[in-house]
C-alpha cells in the first residue's frame, strides 16, 4: 500500500464531513455557486498579494473606478469584450454537447489572418471588402476546426489536445505572416503585417467602439432561440446529456458533433475579423490575440453554457482584463493575470461541486438515514396491508443497505 | 556515400533530439502515471513551469550547489501544486478538465511572476554529462546516444522500464490499473481509490516538475518566461500516441524531439529550399513539431477505425471520471 495514499485516505475518513449528492441541481443555485467560487478565488488571490505587500484590493478598486467612471473606460471594456464574447460563445456552444474547444485562440487567429489576406489584397468598395473579410474569417475559423472535428466525431479522438496543439500552429503561422510573407516593410518598430485600409462604422455616440459590438449580442440571441425553440437545439442538448441515449433516439450524433464543432470554430474566426476591423487594430502581429481564447473559455465555464450568462460573464472578464492593464502600471507583471485566471477557474470548478453536492456531517447523516428508513417502513405498512409480505422484504433490504458503512 | 550522409544526418538529428525532448519524456511519464489511475492532469504545462522556476530559485537565491538537490526542490514544488489539484479533483470531485486547465494557467502565471527578476541569468549548477571514458570519441557515429546527462538516461530508460515492470508484472500495478479501469471493483477488494489516485497524481506531478527542472539545469540552461513552450501539451499528446504504454512514449517523445532539432539545425545552418528561402523555411519548420504531434495522435485512433489494430490504444476506462462509492 502506498504510504501517502493511506495517509490521505485516513485523513479523508477522519474528517467529520462527507459529500452527498443533491437529488436535483437547481440552475440558479449552480450559477450563484459558480460566481461565488470565482469571487472567492479572487479574494484569496487578493489576500495572497496583500501578504506580499501589495494592496491588490485597493489597486483593483481604483482600476474599476477608472473604468466605470468615464466613457473611455467603458469603451475600453467594450473593445475587449468583443473578441472575448465571440470566443466565449463558440466555447459555450460546444459545451452544450460536452465538447471542450480549447483551441478558440487558434481559430480566432486564423479568422483574423484570413481577413488580413482578403483586406490587403482586394481592392473595392469598403463595405464589400469587409463582407468578404467576414466570410473568409468565418470559413477559416471553421476550417481550423475541421481536423479536430473529424477526429472527434468519427475517430473518437479527444478534442482537448488536438484543438490546443493547433493553437501553437496558428501562432507560428501568424508570426510567419507578420515577419515574412505579408510583412509591412515600411513599419519600423513593431513587426506586423500590412494594414487593412477599411474599418467597420462606429456605433453612434461612441469614440472607438464599432458596430462589431452588436455581432456577439446577435449571435447570443440566435443561439438562445435555437436552444429554446428548435429541434436541432434540443438534439444537441440531448447529445450533451447522454450521447448513447441520443443515438438510440435516432439522432445522427457524429454528424451533429461535427457540425457544432465547425460552428464553434466559425464563431471564433469571425471574432478575429471583428477584432481586426476596429480602428487602430488593422494589422496583425504575433501578439494579436492577447489570450482572448483563454479568457473566452473562462467566460463560458463561468456562464455554464448559458448564452445570456456568457454576455454577463464576458463583461465581467473584460473589465478584469482592462483592470489588469491598470494593475501592470502599478508594479504587477502581466503574468499575474494568468495566476488570477487559474484561481478563478478552480473557484468555478469547486462552485459547480457545491451546487451538485452538499456537505453532510457523517454521524448526523447516518442517524437521519436510519430514521428515514424507519419512517418509510411505517408508511409502507400503513398504505398496503395486503402486500405486507412484499413490503417486509423490501424493508429488510433497505435496513441492510442502511446498515452498510 | 549517400547512405553514410543520410545515416550521419539521422544520427545527429537523434543526438540532439534526445536531450531536447527529455522534458517531454519526463512529463509524459508523469501524466501517464496519473492517467493510469484515472486522473487526467491537463496542467502539465504549469507543472513544468513550477518545477523549473523553483529549481532556478534554489540555485540563484538559496545557493543550492547540487543539481540533484535543485531538481528535488523543483519536484517538491510541483508535487505541492499537484496535491492541490488532486485534492480538488479526487476528494472534492471537481471537473478534472477545469481544474487541470486552471493548473496550467496558474502554473504558467505563477512561474513567470516568480521568474521575472531572473530572466536570462545563466545557471552554473549543471548536470554533468556521462562520459563513457575513452571508449568513444565525440565524432563517433554512436556518440549520438552517449555523452548525455544522467537525467536523460533515467527519463528514457530507467523510468519506462520501472513503470512497465510495475504496471504489467506486479500485483501493485494490477491494482493501479484496476483503479483506473474499474474503480468500483478496486474499491470492493479493499484498494482505497481516493488514496491511490491522490498518491499517483502527486507522484506524476513531481515527475513533470523534474522535467521542468531538467530544462533549466541542463537544456537551456537559464530561466526565460513561458519556459515550457507547449511541451506540457505535447507530453499529453505523447501519452495518447503511446496508448498509455511507457515504452511507446519513448517513440513519441523522440518523434517530437527530432522535429524540434530539425528546426534548430535548419536555423543554425541556414538551410533553404529552391522554392522557399531560409527564413521562410525556418518559420515553416517551427510549426512542424506541433503538426507532427497532432498527426501522431490521430494514427492509433485512425488505425483502429480502419481495422488495423496495431496495439491496444484505449484510454483507461475511468479516465477523468470522479469516483464515489455512493454513486457507482
Amino acid at each position: 500500500m502506498t504510504p501517502l495514499g493511506s495517509i490521505a485516505s485516513a485523513v479523508l475518513s477522519v474528517t467529520p464531513w462527507r459529500l452527498e449528492r443533491r437529488l436535483e441541481v437547481d440552475a440558479k443555485r449552480a450559477a450563484l455557486t459558480r460566481i461565488g467560487g470565482a469571487v472567492g478565488a479572487m479574494v484569496v488571490v487578493g489576500i495572497l498579494l496583500l501578504l506580499t505587500g501589495r494592496n491588490a484590493f485597493w489597486i483593483f478598486w481604483e482600476a474599476l473606478d477608472a473604468i466605470f467612471g468615464r466613457q473611455r473606460g467603458i469603451e475600453g471594456v467594450a473593445l475587449r469584450a468583443i473578441p472575448i464574447l465571440m470566443t466565449a460563445l463558440g466555447v459555450a456552444l460546444s459545451l452544450r454537447m460536452k465538447v471542450w474547444n480549447i483551441g478558440s485562440d487558434g481559430q480566432f487567429l486564423m479568422g483574423a489572418l484570413a481577413a488580413v489576406g482578403v483586406g490587403i489584397h482586394l481592392d473595392g468598395p469598403g463595405w464589400l471588402v469587409l463582407i468578404l473579410m467576414a466570410v473568409a474569417a468565418t470559413l477559416a475559423g471553421a476550417a481550423w476546426m475541421l481536423v479536430p472535428a473529424l477526429a472527434r466525431a468519427y475517430w473518437d479522438v479527444n478534442e482537448i489536445i488536438t484543438t490546443l496543439l493547433l493553437n501553437f500552429v496558428a501562432l507560428q503561422l501568424v508570426t510567419w505572416s507578420a515577419l515574412g510573407f505579408w510583412r509591412d516593410k515600411e513599419a519600423a518598430v513593431i513587426q506586423s503585417t500590412r494594414e487593412v485600409p477599411f474599418t467597420l462604422p462606429g456605433l453612434p455616440g461612441a469614440d472607438s467602439v464599432t458596430v462589431a459590438l452588436l455581432v456577439p449580442l446577435a449571435i447570443a440571441a440566435v443561439l438562445w432561440w435555437v436552444f429554446r425553440s428548435t429541434t436541432i437545439g434540443y438534439e444537441i442538448d440531448t447529445i450533451g446529456g447522454n450521447p448513447r441515449a441520443a443515438a438510440f433516439a435516432g439522432i445522427a450524433v457524429r454528424r451533429r458533433i461535427m457540425v457544432v464543432m465547425l460552428f464553434t470554430g466559425a464563431i471564433a474566426g469571425l471574432g478575429g475579423m471583428l477584432q481586426l476591423s476596429a480602428p487602430g487594430a488593422q494589422a496583425m502581429n504575433a501578439g494579436f490575440s492577447a489570450q482572448f481564447g483563454l479568457s473566452g473559455f473562462i467566460v463560458a465555464a463561468l456562464a455554464g453554457a448559458s448564452f445570456w450568462g456568457v454576455i454577463g460573464g464576458g463583461i465581467f472578464i473584460a473589465s478584469m482584463f482592462y483592470a489588469g492593464i491598470v494593475l501592470q502600471t502599478k508594479g504587477l507583471s502581466v503574468y499575474i493575470i494568468f495566476a488570477i485566471y487559474g484561481a478563478i477557474l478552480t473557484g468555478i470548478a469547486l462552485g459547480e461541486i457545491a451546487a451538485r453536492y452538499r456537505m453532510v456531517r457523517r454521524g448526523a447523516e447516518d442517524r437521519e438515514a436510519e430514521n428515514r428508513d424507519a419512517d418509510d417502513r411505517g408508511a409502507d405498512a400503513r398504505d398496503a396491508d395486503d402486500t405486507a409480505v412484499a413490503v417486509e422484504a423490501t424493508a429488510g433490504d433497505e435496513a441492510t443497505q442502511g446498515a452498510r458503512p | 556515400m549517400i547512405l553514410a550522409i543520410i545515416e550521419n544526418a539521422f544520427l545527429s538529428l537523434i543526438g540532439s533530439a534526445i536531450p531536447a525532448s527529455a522534458v517531454v519524456m519526463l512529463a509524459a511519464t508523469g501524466a501517464m502515471l496519473g492517467e493510469r489511475v484515472g486522473v487526467l492532469n491537463l496542467g502539465q504545462e504549469g507543472l513544468i513551469g513550477i518545477g523549473a522556476v523553483y529549481s532556478v530559485i534554489a540555485v540563484l537565491s538559496w545557493g543550492v550547489e547540487s543539481p540533484w538537490l535543485a531538481m528535488l526542490i523543483g519536484m517538491i514544488a510541483a508535487a505541492v501544486a499537484g496535491l492541490i489539484f488532486a485534492v480538488c479533483v479526487v476528494a472534492f470531485r471537481a471537473s478534472q478538465v477545469l481544474v487541470g486547465l486552471a493548473l496550467a494557467l496558474g502554473g504558467i502565471g505563477l512561474s513567470n511572476q516568480l521568474g521575472t527578476n531572473r530572466n536570462g541569468t545563466p545557471i552554473q549548477t549543471l548536470f554533468r554529462e556521462v562520459n563513457p571514458g575513452g571508449v568513444l570519441d565525440d565524432n563517433d557515429a554512436v556518440s549520438a546516444f552517449f555523452f548525455h546527462d544522467p537525467v536523460v538516461y533515467i527519463a528514457y530508460i530507467g523510468l519506462p522500464v520501472v513503470l512497465w515492470f510495475v504496471l504489467f508484472r506486479t500485483r501493485h500495478g494490477m491494482n493501479m490499473k484496476a483503479v483506473g479501469e474499474n474503480p468500483a471493483a478496486a474499491d470492493a477488494v479493499g484498494v482505497s481509490v481516493t488514496g491511490w489516485r491522490i498518491f499517483y497524481s502527486v507522484l506524476g506531478a513531481a515527475l513533470t516538475g523534474a522535467g521542468g527542472a531538467y530544462m533549466v539545469l541542463s537544456f537551456t540552461p537559464t530561466w526565460s518566461p513561458d519556459i515550457a513552450r507547449g511541451r506540457g501539451w505535447v507530453a499529453l499528446a505523447v501519452v495518447i500516441f503511446a496508448g498509455w504504454r511507457p515504452g511507446w512514449a519513448v517513440a513519441g517523445a523522440l518523434l517530437y524531439g527530432s522535429m524540434i532539432s530539425l528546426d534548430t539545425t535548419a536555423q543554425a545552418r541556414g538551410w533553404g529550399l529552391p522554392f522557399m528561402g531560409a527564413s521562410d523555411l525556418s518559420f515553416f519548420l517551427s510549426m512542424l513539431p506541433y503538426v507532427v504531434t497532432l498527426v501522431a495522435i490521430l494514427i492509433p485512433a485512425g488505425a483502429v477505425k480502419l481495422g488495423r489494430r496495431v496495439r491496444s490504444t484505449a484510454a483507461p476506462a475511468a479516465l477523468a471520471i470522479p469516483y464515489s462509492r455512493e454513486e457507482r
